[in-house]
C-alpha cells in the first residue's frame, strides 16, 4: 500500500531528528496524503495551509525572480515549518522545533522528498 | 454558482414589504398603467443620456435596452413575484456586472424610474388619496425588492471576481482554495 509507505518515509523523517515535532504529505490540491501528526493538529488544516502556503511560495519565487522554488520556511517562537515539493503533485510538510538545526532537517527534507516523489 | 432563489424571495420580500396583497394591488393597476409605460422608459434614457457618465454605458444600444426596460417594468405590474421573478433579476444584476455598470447606477436609476412611476400614479389615482398612496407603497416595495436582488447579485460578481483575481495572483489552483475554505468551515 503506498500510504503506507508514505507513512513510513514520514516516520523515518520524524525519527531521524528529535527535533522534528510532525510530517506531512500532501497534495499540491491541499488534501492529506499522509501524516505524523500529534493528536492535537488538524490534518485538514495542516494539509490545506501547507499547499496554499508553497503555493504562494511558487508565486512570489517567480514573481521576485527568484528561479524555481525549493522550500519554504516559516519560523515562529514556537518552531519552524518547513514545506518542500515531493515531485511536481505533492508537498511535504515538516513542523520542528524553535531550537532545531536546521541544516540537518535540509538535509532529511531532501531525502525523504526525493523518496515521496519517487513513491507516487 | 447555485443560489437559493427561495431564501432570496424571502428576503427581499421581508425587506421590502412586498406582501401578497400589494402584488394583488400592482397587477390590479397593472391594466391602466401598462399602456401607459412606454412613456416613462422613453423620458427615463431621454434623462440618462444627459448624464454624461451614463452614456458610456449607452452608446448605440439605447433602443434594444428600451425594449428589455419597458418589458421589466410592464413585469413590476403583472407578477407574480416569485423565484423565477428573483431568479431574473438576478441575472440582470449580473449582466450589469459583465458590462461593468458602477454599482450606483442602478440604486441611481432605480430612483429615477420610482419618480416617473410616482408621477404617474399621481396623475393617475390622485383623486382617491388613500388608493394613490398604496399604489405608491406597493411600487416602493416592488422596485425595492428588485433593486435588492440586483444588489445581491452585484455582490456575489464582485466576490468571485475579487476571488479569480486572488487565485491568479497567489498562483493557488481552484480545488486548492475549496479545500482550505473546508478546513476552516467553522471560522
Amino acid at each position: 500500500m503506498r500510504s503506507d509507505m508514505l507513512v513510513s518515509i514520514l516516520s523515518d523523517l520524524n525519527g531521524a531528528s528529535a527535533d522534528i515535532e510532525a510530517t506531512a504529505v500532501i497534495s499540491t490540491d491541499g488534501l492529506t496524503m499522509a501524516s505524523v501528526l500529534p493528536a492535537s493538529m488538524d490534518e485538514d488544516r495542516v494539509g490545506a495551509m501547507s499547499a496554499a502556503m508553497l503555493s504562494l511560495g511558487d508565486r512570489t519565487a517567480q514573481e521576485l525572480a527568484r528561479g524555481e522554488l525549493e522550500q519554504v520556511l516559516i519560523k515562529g517562537d514556537s518552531g519552524y515549518v518547513l514545506m518542500a515539493y515531493a515531485g511536481k503533485e505533492a508537498v511535504l510538510t515538516v513542523l520542528a522545533k524553535p531550537n532545531a538545526k536546521l541544516g540537518l532537517i535540509f538535509l532529511d527534507v531532501k531525502r525523504a522528498a526525493s523518496s515521496i516523489a519517487e513513491l507516487l | 454558482m447555485s443560489y437559493d432563489f427561495d431564501k432570496l424571495t424571502s428576503y427581499g420580500k421581508s425587506f421590502s414589504e412586498l406582501t401578497p396583497e400589494r402584488e394583488a394591488l400592482l397587477i390590479e393597476v397593472g391594466k391602466e398603467i401598462k399602456p401607459k409605460l412606454a412613456s416613462i422608459t422613453e423620458d427615463f434614457y431621454q434623462y440618462l443620456l444627459t448624464i454624461p457618465e451614463a452614456t458610456t454605458f449607452l452608446g448605440g444600444r439605447v433602443e434594444s435596452l428600451k425594449k428589455t426596460h419597458i418589458l421589466w417594468m410592464e413585469g413590476l405590474f403583472t407578477g407574480p413575484f416569485d423565484k423565477a421573478y428573483t431568479e431574473h433579476m438576478y441575472k440582470v444584476g449580473d449582466v450589469h456586472v459583465k458590462v461593468k455598470l458602477p454599482v450606483e447606477f442602478m440604486a441611481g436609476a432605480m430612483t429615477l424610474i420610482n419618480q416617473r412611476l410616482t408621477a404617474l400614479i399621481v396623475e393617475t389615482y390622485g383623486h382617491d388619496k388613500d388608493y394613490c398612496a398604496q399604489v405608491l407603497t406597493a411600487i416602493s416595495a416592488v422596485t425595492g425588492m428588485s433593486l435588492l436582488m440586483m444588489q445581491q447579485s452585484y455582490q456575489a460578481s464582485t466576490l468571485l471576481e475579487e476571488l479569480e483575481k486572488f487565485l491568479k495572483i497567489s498562483g493557488m489552483s481552484r480545488a486548492l482554495f475549496t479545500n482550505l475554505a473546508t478546513a476552516y468551515r467553522d471560522i
